[in-house]
């Protein structure tokens, strides 16, 4: 398309109005930034609600041991498959292995990532730093088509005879060296055919965080330096370094298992490994499990950044929009999202404690790990001084965006503990690391996501979503979650492993009255077991408004005023909506920072940073360096 | 619309969007092969085993070493010849750079090739014996498979006389192949028993298959059938009578906690008896006559009498005992033995003296005391060349591998010195290519030895099976070799098929192929990596 742009002199300036794509080019293999990002945000949705039955399922059993799943949990599967996975329609261990392991497979790389980094970033970035498009349009449809090859390949293993993946998201050898092994044809078991998906998913990534970090250093808008990028840039600037870095040594790990499962390797197969099943093994050995662990834990936790900064990123633009004044230290927030980015380099060994690992090694994993709470909390915190003397509008994306602040601290607060390594031996595989780092992704970054959502919609449809569907969603959501994931951290302290497929009845069978450190028993705690999983129903429930509310509105909501209905500074409201292919009408122009509200020399309360200064003053000049300039 | 800075540079920046991506791209490639870099050290350092040492062909990985760097070189000239606007000249550096991916290409073929044709063993107590192999039959002839071939791999026998599948996990290609294979001894796999099924609720019984069927995917997958259709229908019926249970259990019991009551509800089984359907989770054939049939080690679970096969195939039979033949002996290697001795606390030369091997092979005991002469002979040249140190110690003494290990190159040297066959330069050349020349230097070299199967501990070619450090060279080079493959065919597709864009926009296309170049640089400096690690350390 360019090239020819290119070699039809005086036509550079034509654009892609004039002639009508048609369906599939339009909205199914489009090269458009804005519907790659609803693709992506759509796709991620759907693995989103995949994952939360599986999550549902796994919660029944652990409510109602030994009993048969209800009805209406159980009519999605047909006879055969429930013949196969369900024993007298009870969840049996594999079963509940199996849906363990892809619930966090499938909401980690197929949900949240796309999600935030996907859709938020795809959809938002470019506008923001007044873009055209992404530096590398057709690269950015790969991207989106090959995740959705690695997430179908990955779902489809739970209709082949050997299951989907059963080894538990961190997927560790050997036992993830041995797990379908009784499959002839490896190719076609559910354990390898995770980590075809996988390495599906990394090459997605991959591509997906070139283009973005080119786009962010190479197609900002004249004048946008680099202290007047939006935060949302920032975060996604960080997050495509992340991905680009920390993915490949997970790829390297999940190629020697590859290798490992299919060409019977022993990469991390110890020597002398047997197993009660088939006897000594007939491998080489000499391999090491641990540096499957290393390699894993080097992309995980950088991951966990991957995860939250785009919610980050979300949140630091609606809450400015919404309390009319500028984000309290902007810079220092910068500062601190790159120092975050850093810092999840260095502190992996904290998921290993348990590993063995020596006292000066555990010792500098636990100082780096405090040591990252640093700039996690001055963002959260320079969010919350945000809201100090704002003259704030409750806004559903607002509401969304104040619930985010407390429920993420919760978890980020609960991860403190988890650092030090004495109390992380204790600690480690029960409920309270499932509690915290929920606590984190659920309550934290979903709440900043759905605020996303809620926040650009009326850009993307020209109209808002309903607040009173968004009432039903939002406070029922809010209890739920915490419902769900608050008794999760007083099991884990009382010792709740966080296997137990039966809900830790067959613990309690046997050791009824153990007592641990913290004078609680697994008897006392055992029946929030019921609680929580009537919080996961309600949970799924109430999401229905949601979903309602995310259609319906696009037909039927009320219809938003201009191009800037929120009243915000970045550029992203400087396009038409929906903005068409290219984005801009005019060449945006950026003459300040992102967050330029209740100035007291404007009359009205934000001036956005394309609009031209009446009296040019010497720091709104547009053509400036970035190296000139700070 | 148009995307800016294609072709020309952003002025703050100073980079075009390819030249950022390319080196993004790179910079995680560097992250991707220093993930497998880290995996050889963490393998290296943690290795329960002699670590194989210089054992790859320097040779040819040197040659390619400089056929790389001569790429590289000439990957530039053709940039710059782009850039002088020199279509012809481009052209040929071009077709320089990609003939010179084929030629390393091709010794990298040539080096894999000999590596997965070659066996290596390993017995229970650790020697290591390296050569090629087969079986053999009573009367001194080989073994050959139900398609003519010899069997060059390590297989465990069977006398099957019957073969039990399971109905839902029987993999078809295996059926096929024990049918081969039964044909080919002219015996037959015949269903042993009438197969009854209750297929309705209620109705009597009926024949789905009768007894001396012929074994076949059909009749298998006839069977599945009917067997999953009855599954279902019995896990339905199951499921609902439990749930009845549970819910009678839970009104009878007000207050009580479902977990309280577990071991107390079961399935009413009396009441769902009559409505089950037949399920027929494994099928018995008879194979008539009794034949040999062969496993692979990790496709069987064997033992006397009953073996039980990956895909939960019975076969019943006696184990044949099916001596490993190793013809081409070409390496005798100590190390791990040794290794292990020392563990235990015992010299390692007595526990080489009392090896299995040494004991029951004479060539092996003939080599080795030619080897412990040579080792003497080594030793005291190092003196001589290193001196003592202050303790009355030698400076330098000779590596484990020196020590206990005789490879094919010793082996030659023995057989020379006894006055056997001594080969030209050119063929002695060649063999740095493609291994010890077997024909031209005979049995009295690399001799035949037959291995009982009891004492084979651990059996593979040298793949990534046979260990860490086979699984890592094939890793590392085989990506390695991917990308040379990757980076050359973008190349050659700017060589033939640039011209178009040469004569619209000459500027993009030598944007492509910088950045094609910039890519070519790194699976260069990569091999700079691979090389020394991986061959001469």
């Amino acid at each position: 398309m360019s090239s020819h742009a290119n070699t039809q002199d005086g036509h550079a300036a034509h654009d892609d109005h004039h002639h009508d794509p048609g369906f599939w080019s339009k909205y199914v293999f489009s090269t458009d930034h804005k519907t790659i990002g609803i693709q992506y945000a759509i796709t991620a949705m759907l693995f989103l609600a995949f994952g939360f039955y599986l999550m549902m399922v796994m919660r029944w059993s652990i409510a109602y041991p030994h009993q048969p799943l209800p009805e209406w949990m159980s009519w999605i599967f047909t006879d055969g498959w429930k013949a196969r996975w369900l024993q007298d329609g009870k969840v049996t261990g594999e079963t509940y292995n199996m849906f363990g392991a892809m619930h966090g497979t499938i909401m980690v790389f197929l949900g949240i990532v796309p999600l935030g980094f996907g859709a938020f970033g795809n959809y938002v970035t470019p506008l923001q730093i007044g873009a055209v498009d992404m530096a590398f349009p057709k690269l950015n449809m790969l991207s989106y088509w090959i995740y959705l090859a690695g997430g179908l390949i990955m779902c489809a293993s739970f209709f082949m005879e050997s299951g989907a993946a059963k080894s538990g998201w961190t997927n560790y050898s050997p036992l993830a060296g041995f797990a379908d092994g009784q499959v002839v044809n490896q190719w076609l078991a559910g354990q390898t055919q995770w980590l075809l998906g996988l390495v599906f998913l990394i090459t997605s990534s991959l591509l997906g965080s070139v283009n973005f970090i080119t786009t962010i250093i190479n197609l900002r808008a004249r004048g946008m330096t680099w202290m007047r990028l939006p935060f949302l840039v920032w975060a996604m600037l960080v997050t495509a370094f992340l991905l680009l870095l920390a993915f490949p040594p997970l790829e390297a790990a999940g190629i020697m298992q590859l290798i490992d499962r299919v060409g019977h390797s022993s990469f991390f197969m110890p020597s002398g490994l047997y197993t009660k099943g088939d006897g000594l093994a007939d491998l080489s050995g000499g391999g090491s499990p641990l540096l499957f662990q290393h390699l894993f834990w080097f992309l995980g936790h950088p991951e966990v950044y991957v995860l939250l900064l785009p919610a980050f990123a979300c949140v630091s633009e609606i809450i400015p929009a919404n309390t009319r004044k500028p984000l309290w230290g902007y810079k220092s927030m910068v500062y601190s999202v790159l120092l975050l980015g850093f810092l999840s380099f260095i502190v992996w060994a904290h998921h290993m404690y348990m590993t063995g690992m020596g006292a000066a090694v555990s010792t500098f994993f636990q100082t780096t790990t405090v040591l990252i709470s640093v700039p996690s909390v001055v963002i959260i915190t320079a969010l919350l001084i945000s809201l100090w003397g704002g003259s704030i509008r409750f806004t559903p994306p607002m509401m969304w965006a104040c619930a985010f602040i407390p429920m993420f601290g919760i978890g980020g607060l609960t991860g403190l503990p988890l650092a030090f390594n004495l109390v992380g031996l204790h600690l480690h595989d029960t409920y309270y690391v499932i509690g915290h780092f929920h606590y984190v992704v659920a309550p934290g970054i979903l709440f900043g996501f759905f605020a996303g959502i809620l926040h650009w919609y009326p850009k993307i449809t020209g109209r808002y979503m309903s607040g009173f569907l968004n009432h039903l969603h939002f406070w029922p959501s809010l209890i739920c979650m915490n419902l769900i994931f608050f008794p999760m951290l007083m099991q884990g302290m009382a010792g709740f492993h966080r296997r137990w497929y039966n809900g830790g009845d067959a613990y309690l069978s046997k050791a009824q009255d153990s007592v641990n450190i913290f004078g609680n028993t697994v008897a006392e705690n055992i029946d929030m077991n019921i609680l929580m999983s009537y919080g996961a129903w309600g949970l799924a429930f109430f999401q229905i408004f949601f979903i309602i509310n995310l259609f319906g509105s696009w037909k039927f909501g009320k219809k938003a005023v201009g191009d800037n209905p929120w009243e915000a500074t970045t550029l992203e409201w400087a396009t038409p909506t929906p903005p068409g292919h290219g984005n801009f009408l005019f060449e945006p122009v950026v003459y300040r920072g992102p967050y330029e509200y209740s100035r007291p020399d404007c009359d009205e309360d934000f001036l956005p940073q394309w609009i031209e200064p009446k009296h040019a003053a010497p720091a709104d000049k547009p053509e400036v360096t970035p190296a000139a300039k700070h | 619309m148009e995307i800016p800075y294609i072709v020309t540079p952003r002025k703050d920046t100073g980079l075009c969007n390819s030249k950022i991506a390319i080196w993004l791209f790179l910079a995680s490639e560097v992250m991707l092969f220093g993930g497998f870099f880290s995996a050889y050290v963490f393998l290296r350092l943690g290795a329960d085993y002699p670590w194989p040492e210089r054992t790859l062909p320097v040779l040819p990985g040197l040659i390619n070493t400089f056929v790389l760097i001569g790429s590289s070189v000439t990957v530039v000239f053709a940039w710059a010849a782009l850039k002088m606007r020199d279509w012809r000249k481009f052209q040929i550096y071009m077709g320089i750079t990609v003939f010179c991916a084929v030629i390393f290409m091709v010794l990298k073929g040539i080096e894999y090739n000999v590596k997965l044709n070659h066996q290596a063993v390993r017995l229970k107590d650790y020697t290591v014996m390296e050569g090629h192999l087969s079986y053999e039959k009573d009367g001194g002839q080989y073994v050959l498979d139900h398609n003519g071939k010899k069997i060059e791999e390590n297989l465990i026998f069977v006398e099957a006389s019957k073969l039990t599948f399971s109905t839902v996990r029987f993999h078809g290609p295996w059926v096929d192949e024990l049918l081969a294979k039964a044909e080919h001894k002219n015996a037959k796999i015949l269903l042993d028993a009438d197969v009854a099924v209750v297929s309705e609720e209620g109705k009597p019984a009926e024949i789905i298959a009768k007894a001396g069927e012929v074994l076949s995917k059909d009749l298998l997958n006839r069977i599945r059938e009917s067997h999953l259709a009855a599954r279902s229908h019995n896990g339905a019926l199951r499921t609902a009578s439990l749930r009845e249970e549970w819910k009678d259990a839970l009104a009878e019991n007000p207050g009580k906690k479902g977990w309280e009551l577990t071991s107390n509800v079961n399935i009413d089984i009396e009441g769902i008896t009559p409505k089950l359907l037949t399920e027929t989770p494994a099928v018995a054939f008879k194979v008539e006559p009794p034949v040999p049939l062969s496993f692979k080690p990790r496709d069987i679970k064997e033992a006397d009498g009953q073996s039980r096969l990956r895909d939960d195939t019975v076969v019943d039979g006696k184990l044949l005992p099916s001596p490993m033949v190793f013809h081409n002996v070409d390496a005798i290697d100590f190390q791990h033995l040794a290794m292990k001795a020392v563990k235990k606390g015992v010299d390692p030369i007595v526990a080489i003296e009392n090896s299995w091997l040494l004991q029951n092979s004479p060539f092996a005991k003939e080599a080795w005391e030619w080897h412990q002469g040579e080792v003497a002979k080594h030793e005291a040249q190092l003196i001589r060349d290193y001196g003592m140190d202050k303790d009355g110690k030698p400076k330098r003494e000779p590596t484990l591998k020196e020590r206990y290990r005789i490879g094919w190159k010793e082996l030659a040297k023995k057989a020379e010195h006894d006055g056997r066959a001594k080969l030209s330069t050119s063929a002695a050349l060649t063999e740095e290519f493609m291994g010890p020349n077997y024909k031209a230097r005979g049995a009295e070299t690399f001799p035949e030895f037959s291995l009982p199967r009891e004492q084979i501990g651990f059996a593979a070619k040298f793949t990534p099976a046979w260990n860490t450090y086979y699984a890592l060279y094939f890793t590392i080079t085989g990506l390695h070799g991917l990308h040379v493959i990757g980076g050359a065919l973008v190349l050659a597709y700017y060589m033939f098929f640039g011209r178009k864009m040469y004569l619209s926009n000459p500027e993009w296309l030598a944007n492509r192929v910088e950045v094609g170049g910039l890519f070519w640089h790194f699976v260069d400096l990569v091999w700079i990596f691979v090389f020394p690690v991986l061959y001469l350390m």
